[in-house]
């Protein structure tokens, strides 16, 4: 068999182990040493498997994905979400749709100290859902606007998948999160664009809230001081060059946890609950990754990124056409994969390809993640809206994605124009020199 | 009583993942203010922080792989009957288990050279092999438990819950 | 007809380092003295495995050349330790001449996992730093990124603390003030941006790192006699003068150039610096001894060995 064949073997046989619910980290390292095996020799693929996988949970780098986790744990279980979402609303709950506005922005404050955009949603289902349907919003525009406020988790920093990004393409973690906090400020704002949209067309969907005097204002905002707090510690020793991004990781941990424990908010059950949670999705991702280096070993051996690269810039369809082309795929995988699973297993392929390009790696870095995160509020399935009706158990998934469809809308306008001005992304990071 | 036993052991194995995912932020967070504040530092902190990471994420992917809470696609899975995802989650697990199984034999084999080796820590010299040794050890963990997983889902299944939770991965 | 065979070569250094031409070079030149049977393909950035797994990847196949930086690794090359102690070479050219003449005697013994194809050096680093470094006491309190474990035990010893961190991420450690200083060969400093956030550069030969280019012994084994003489009339002290040369011209090159850049400090030092720094490295000297006679080694015939030959090429501070 040629090495040509092998690999598109090897990509077969990937796709139906995953359809049958093979981990994915597990059918990936399966599929990658075995054509490696057949390639090299199975001495050498054997070999390979002892060393990437103790290479890679040893690697310090990638501590910075279990440390975000874990302060996103800490401060999630010591019902931050809860707070933001209570000032937001004090604020705002007297409008028409302002709940709607209020969930956005708790989501936006709730992402900048928490890295995953499915942790966004779950927390919002239980803290805003009850709120909004209280007040006689529709199950559809509930859930919706928490399934697109959650992927706001992912895009504003810190995030993990622009963390993982980064340690695949060799990018600066820093810089990518400093890219991720415009485009990030631009979701929400046209995200609240689009329920004052909605509200215009529709008003009796969106019904008032009741009116909080300015002395609850004032209460809810003193409760959110810590969260502040910490957001500006973490990300502004990261932007004014104080700690590595794997130390932030760590210093938002340790901050999280003391804040925590400080205003009470953190007991011994908790503390354990939130070790545990960070310790689950930590294996979790490992185990992708490790995967997806034996696979992508596979992948140089048959030389397959040097030959896609080819084959796409031999097309003849421009390099806007090739990534037009880039983001359908993303999209299509994205009723498949989780957005960790499909970073990890696709940028180490689709990445020389943009930079044979001449495109920005920071800026596809943000690209990527965006349309990656629409794949996890798409129809006809998505990971937040999975997770959303895990929460929410008495909605479908229709009313789910009727919700969505107008945040899908916006969110398609922002990859336009975040193709279009590549600078909303590149702006801040190039001024961190 | 059996099953209430089994989940003794999965608990304290990931609970004791949980005690390394602490020790390496206390490891950061201690090292980052020792620097800033006393301009001093722990020897081989970056080390100990690597090392550890290692042994956390061993023995977590052992409670992870026995929960069945590892990143999967369920489009198939989620959309057929009773009897049909038995089938696949077998064949999902006996795979599992296979590849656990082939990087635990691996992993001794690396874990074993480093002990010849006589690969060292950067500040104080210490031997490396101990910290692989027991992130080995939690892999071997991961293969029993995988056995007994699969064991189950064929001959128990009613011990085991039917339905894994759907885990936020990213 | 000898079969045909194809090698696949391992670098970790990024593609547009000038370790890699060199290295392509040396394969053309294999593929022209077996008139076509011997190929290669070289992989750099890492595509093969990670920079520290390099020597294990020779060893079990997965590469069948790799270039290794025995140092990644404390503990596991005791001789070769000895070459990166500070104040030995004076130059990389004829430095990777000596080191290879002089390692030839102890590959066979320190790594027999692997066939040893030749050893080299890099031009001699230094000290870059934000505060000036003229005498060893400045280094007590600092924070610096070592090149090398030996120039790690170094730092320890004169009071300062180590930063571990990858080339392409110091940059970042010593604009966060992770790290003061640190100890890089002269051309990289601009390669890694690392003249962006330094000011003074102590220009003195101070260390080296020492490097290994290794075969997997069954692919060398499984060779036509004929193939054989091939590969060996490429391992051999010309051809490590010769792969390491151009990676030397640039690093040497890089001197003139941070010393043209306005806002840079270049200072030499004078004798009685020198002779200070090298008493305060002298118990660095007798560390390495001890792991050496644990090796079962005699570190004293060892280091004369190497001197020796450091003298013999002209290498020799
Ligand atoms: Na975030
Ligand atoms: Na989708």
């Amino acid at each position: 068999m040629s090495t040509d064949a092998v690999a598109v073997l090897g990509f077969l046989v990937l796709f139906i182990l995953m359809l049958l619910r093979v981990p994915v980290g597990m059918a990936m390292g399966l599929v990658g040493v075995t054509g490696y095996s057949y390639i090299v020799g199975p001495g050498p693929a054997l070999k390979l498997v002892g060393q990437t996988s103790m290479r890679t949970v040893t690697d310090y780098t990638f501590g910075v994905i279990p440390m975000f986790m874990l302060m996103g744990a800490f401060v999630s279980i010591s019902g931050v979400s809860k707070e933001l979402f209570k000032a937001a609303n004090a604020f705002l709950g007297h409008l028409r749709g302002g709940l709607g506005v209020a969930t956005v922005i708790a989501c936006g404050g709730f992402a900048a100290i928490c890295g995953s955009s499915v942790a966004t949603a779950a927390t919002f289902s239980s803290v805003a859902y009850p709120e909004m349907r209280r007040y006689g919003y529709p199950q559809s525009f509930s859930t919706g606007v928490i399934a697109a406020g959650g992927t706001l988790g992912a895009m504003l920093p810190p995030s993990t998948v622009l963390a993982v990004y980064a340690i695949i393409t060799q990018q600066d973690i820093g810089k990518l999160f400093m890219a991720g906090i415009l485009p990030g400020l631009l979701a929400m704002a046209m995200y609240v664009m689009t329920i004052a949209i909605i509200v215009r067309v529709r008003p009796e969907l969106l019904p008032a809230g009741e009116f909080k005097p300015w002395k609850e204002r004032f209460k809810g905002l003193k409760d959110v001081w810590a969260p502040l707090v910490l957001f500006a510690f973490v990300i502004g020793g990261l932007y004014g060059g104080v700690f590595t991004p794997t130390e932030a990781g760590g210093m938002g941990a340790g901050g999280a946890f003391i804040l925590g424990v400080v205003r009470g908010r953190l007991n011994r059950a908790q503390i354990r609950e939130a070790l545990l949670q960070a310790t689950r999705t930590s294996a979790a991702v490992f185990t992708v990754l490790i995967g997806a280096l034996l696979f992508g070993y596979f992948l140089t051996i048959t030389q397959t990124p040097q030959k896609l690269t080819e084959f796409l810039t031999g097309m003849g369809i421009g390099r806007y056409g090739v990534l037009a082309l880039i983001m359908v795929m993303y999209l299509v995988l994205g009723c498949l994969m989780d957005a960790m699973a499909m970073i990890i297993l696709t940028v180490p392929i689709i990445y020389p390809v943009i930079v044979h390009m001449g495109f920005d790696p920071i800026w596809f870095g943000i690209i990527i993640v965006m349309t990656v995160e629409l794949g996890l509020i798409h129809p006809p399935v998505g990971m937040n809206v999975f997770v959303i009706k895990s929460v929410v158990k008495d909605v479908s998934f229709t009313t789910i994605f009727k919700g969505v469809l107008p945040f899908v809308a916006t969110d398609l306008i922002r990859l336009v124009i975040l193709i279009a001005f590549p600078i909303i992304a590149l702006w801040l990071p190039q001024r961190m020199g | 009583m059996k099953r209430n036993f089994m989940d003794r052991v999965i608990d304290s194995i990931e609970w004791l993942a949980a005690i390394f995912v602490g020790l390496v932020a206390a490891d950061i967070f201690i090292s980052v203010v020792l620097r800033k504040v006393f301009n001093t530092s722990i020897p081989d902190s970056y080390d100990f922080g690597r090392l550890l990471l290692g042994i956390l994420i061993f023995w977590g992917i052992a409670a992870t792989s026995y929960r069945g809470t590892h990143i999967t696609v369920d489009l198939v899975w989620s959309s057929v009957g009773p009897r049909m995802k038995r089938a696949i989650d077998i064949f999902a697990t006996l795979v599992l288990m296979f590849v656990v199984t082939v990087q635990t034999a691996m992993l001794f084999d690396k874990v074993r050279g480093t002990w010849n080796d006589n690969v060292l820590t950067y500040d104080l010299n210490i031997p490396t092999w101990p910290f692989f040794a027991i992130a080995w050890a939690g892999d071997v963990c991961a293969v029993v438990l995988i056995g007994i997983r699969t064991w189950r889902l064929i001959f128990q299944p009613e011990l085991l819950s039917s339905k894994p939770e759907t885990q936020a991965n990213e | 007809q000898d079969k045909a065979v194809q090698l696949k070569l391992s670098s970790w250094v990024p593609a547009q380092h000038p370790l890699n031409p060199a290295l392509q070079a040396w394969a053309d030149d294999i593929k022209k003295a077996s008139n076509g049977s011997i190929t290669a393909t070289l992989f750099p950035s890492e595509q093969l495995g990670k920079a520290f797994d390099h020597y294990d990847m020779a060893r079990d196949g997965i590469a069948d050349f790799a270039y290794v930086n025995p140092g990644y690794q404390p503990g596991r090359f005791p001789v070769m330790a000895g070459a990166s102690l500070p104040f030995l070479f004076a130059n990389g050219k004829s430095g990777s001449a000596a080191i290879d003449a002089w390692y030839r005697q102890y590959a066979a013994r320190e790594m027999k996992d692997v066939k040893f194809c030749f050893a080299f050096v890099h031009d001699p680093g230094t000290f870059h730093s934000r505060k000036k470094i003229t005498v060893p006491t400045d280094i007590k309190g600092m924070k610096v990124r070592p090149a090398t474990s030996t120039v790690g035990q170094m730092i320890t010893a004169l009071g300062g603390t180590n930063v571990q961190a990858s080339a392409p991420e110091s940059r970042d450690m010593l604009e966060r003030g992770v790290a003061d200083a640190i100890t890089f060969p002269w051309g990289s400093i601009g390669l890694f941006g690392i003249d962006k956030v330094t000011t003074f550069h102590m220009d003195s030969p101070l260390y080296v790192t020492p490097f290994v280019w290794v075969m997997n012994q069954g692919k060398y084994n499984a060779m036509s006699p004929a193939q054989k003489k091939v590969i060996d009339d490429h391992c051999t002290t010309e051809w490590a003068e010769k792969v390491a040369s151009p990676w030397a011209d640039f690093e040497f090159g890089g001197r003139a150039k941070i010393a043209a850049q306005p806002g840079h400090e270049v200072y030499k030092l004078t004798a009685e610096q020198t002779e200070a720094w090298k008493k305060a490295v002298a118990p660095g000297e007798a560390q390495w001894a001890d792991s050496v006679k644990k090796a079962g080694q005699d570190p004293k015939a060892v280091m004369d060995s190497l001197k020796a030959n450091l003298v013999k090429y002209k290498a020799a501070l």
